[in-house]
């Protein structure tokens, strides 16, 4: 009896083993698996990428205002949908040229609202890529 | 006059975590008849896999299966795709697969451990063991970049290496959880009030679980010696040291003391794996498409996971069968039911491990 | 993985010659669709303590024909059984659907004739 109070005297006065989470951010490790960061200088516009991607989430879609890539010749531009993705990494590992084009972060996503029509918004592309 | 009553657990229930429902005929307090419905949350995982994803992408899909159990869905899958694509994976994969493979096992039994104590009424220790679960989950994160969604496993080896650094630092973790594991191991034997509620309670025969054909722990618990880890050549268990774990009860109690002693076996497994990663490429290149039949069999934490894989030589297959451990066990459920309280169905229940997104993918 | 081809109505007799249930461990029932409206129906054992020993027995059947239950035998078959009515829409003796599949849903979903 006295070493269950002695615990729960003890107990009283510990920290926590949870974190206090908004206040307190969560630490994330370098590898943490997030984000799809893209850069558009070193594209080479193979699109290996868009093909390995398994749900989708990069798709190249013809624009009126091509970058000055002299790589883009159909006159394309990359379009990533954060909250589609599933994080698994299988396009930087197609990549041609990873660290450079692509690469994997690990940043969170921003919290997306209705506002931001991020579905209709990628429907549309998804139209228009089709076509 | 009818002498029973009918009384629903589920489909949503306080001690359920997941979808199911039974329906019990009570006498009294005496569950006399039993009848499941299991599938709420039925996906198609089975269709999408044959018509919506290229075979490449399916890894990726059927680790969507089940949260707990991911590494063995991804796992099974691509190890009957290389089966048929010929594919011969390099040593050290083999063994970084197995690493990830038991220290999900580690920490799906330990989830499991903390809900029978949840139901049995003991919120203290489920609260313990629920913390010294995030020791578990911050080495998967270490190793794959996300807590449970591992997306590790690629087609031809696994997706990143380990480094020395990272093997130190699972090293550490490995022993504290190991150190906790025992003190567990402690309370489940000693505890007065936790014997009240698990000793006797929901028990199997070794000859029911031969005919209700039971698996997994809930087998091993009533001494039925099967484990797929013990027959398979694939993956190399025996010289990491695996050693089958059974009791002859068959009640709660059983299955709590089997899956205690599986994790400290896991828990030396690792350590033996990061004793002696061998040297060798992780991902192997893998060419062609696959055709052919081939069946893969592995043990997930809560029994055996059977693939089925029909290629045809295009990027669609042409069926994946997916045989879940909960599936299987659903006859042997409703069996240990019978003749029990009511009151003690929830405990029962959660001793069983139960995944329904397994169960109706 | 052996496999054995059996005629659809000598099945029951099959299996019940070769299960012994302490040998051997029913794992599930599986349905293939094949080409020309055709159904691969397979029952898979494991063996015991055996290092990977598989035992396929299957017919090969037309989505109309009765494919007879195993039950009586395997006890824990029903569950498979019911599976297989789902999603191919085909019959097995004494056993009903609905166990994933709700009225208002696609039925059939694996049956090569429904797409």
């Amino acid at each position: 009896m006295f070493t269950s109070l002695f615990k729960a005297l003890t107990n009283l006065f510990k920290k926590p083993q949870t974190i206090d989470y908004p206040v307190t951010p969560i630490e994330k490790d370098k590898d943490y698996r997030g984000l799809i960061e893209y850069g558009e200088e070193s594209c080479i516009y193979c699109m290996k990428c868009e093909k390995a991607c398994p749900p989708g989430a990069i798709l190249f879609v013809k624009t009126d205002t091509p970058s000055e890539n002299e790589k883009n010749k159909k006159g394309l531009k990359y379009n990533y949908n954060p909250y589609l993705c599933i994080y698994c990494g299988e396009c930087v590992r197609a990549c041609p040229k990873p660290e450079e084009a692509l690469w994997q972060s690990n940043k969170k996503p921003e919290v997306a609202v209705r506002g931001d029509n991020v579905n209709s918004d990628w429907f549309e592309l998804e139209k228009l890529h089709k076509s | 006059m009818k002498k029973t009553i009918n009384i629903p657990l589920g489909s949503q229930h306080i001690s359920l975590l997941e979808p199911v429902r039974f329906k019990f005929e009570c006498e009294n307090e005496k569950i006399v008849g039993v009848d499941s419905d299991v599938g709420f949350v039925h996906r198609g995982v089975e269709k999408a896999c044959t018509t919506r994803f290229k075979y490449d992408a399916v890894g990726y899909v059927v680790a969507r299966v089940c949260g707990l159990c991911a590494i063995t869905h991804s796992l099974s899958y691509t190890v009957a795709i290389e089966q048929l694509l010929d594919v011969e994976v390099s040593k050290k994969a083999k063994y970084l697969r197995v690493l990830l493979l038991e220290l999900d096992r580690i920490h799906s039994h330990m989830l499991c451990l903390s809900h029978t104590c949840e139901s049995a009424g003991f919120e203290a220790m489920f609260m313990r063991i629920m913390g010294d679960r995030e020791l578990i989950m911050e080495i998967q994160e270490l190793l794959t970049g996300n807590r449970i969604q591992f997306d590790y496993i690629s087609i031809g080896g696994v997706n990143r290496d380990i480094s020395l650094e990272t093997a130190k630092k699972i090293v550490n973790s490995l022993d504290i959880v190991k150190q906790k594991v025992l003190g567990y191991i402690d309370e489940f034997t000693n505890n007065w009030s936790l014997s009240l509620k698990f000793k006797g309670i929901g028990a199997l025969t070794l000859d029911e679980a031969y005919r209700f054909n039971a698996i997994g722990p809930l087998a091993r618990a009533s001494g039925l010696h099967i484990d797929v880890r013990n027959e398979i050549e694939y993956l190399p268990y025996k010289e990491l040291g695996f050693k089958m774990q059974t009791h002859t009860d068959g009640d709660i109690n059983a299955r709590n003391i089997i899956r205690l002693n599986e994790i400290l076996n896991s828990l030396e497994m690792c350590n033996n794996i990061l004793a002696g990663v061998p040297e060798g490429e992780i991902v192997v290149k893998s060419k062609g498409k696959p055709s052919g039949e081939s069946l893969v069999r592995f043990e997930a934490p809560r029994g055996e996971l059977m693939y089925f894989v029909k290629g045809n030589a295009t990027a669609m297959l042409d069926r994946v069968r997916i045989k879940t451990p909960t599936f299987s066990s659903i006859p042997a459920f409703s069996h240990i039911f019978m003749g029990e309280n009511y009151a003690d169905a929830p405990a029962i229940l959660a001793s069983f491990d139960p995944c329904l997104s397994c169960t109706a993918k | 993985m052996r496999k054995i081809k059996v005629a659809l109505e000598n099945i029951v007799d099959e299996i019940k010659d070769f299960y012994d249930y302490k040998l051997w461990h029913f794992l599930t029932i599986n349905g293939v669709a094949l080409e020309d409206n055709k159904l691969e129906v397979q029952w898979i054992f494991s063996k015991y303590e055996a290092l990977d020993d598989v035992m396929v027995y299957y017919v090969e059947c037309d989505y109309k024909d009765l494919i007879p239950s195993v039950v009586e035998i395997i006890p824990s078959a029903i569950i498979s059984q019911r599976e297989i009515i789902d999603m191919f829409g085909v019959k097995v003796e004494g056993s009903e659907k609905g166990l994933y599949l709700d009225e208002d849903s696609l039925q059939a979903p694996l049956s090569g004739c429904s797409i």
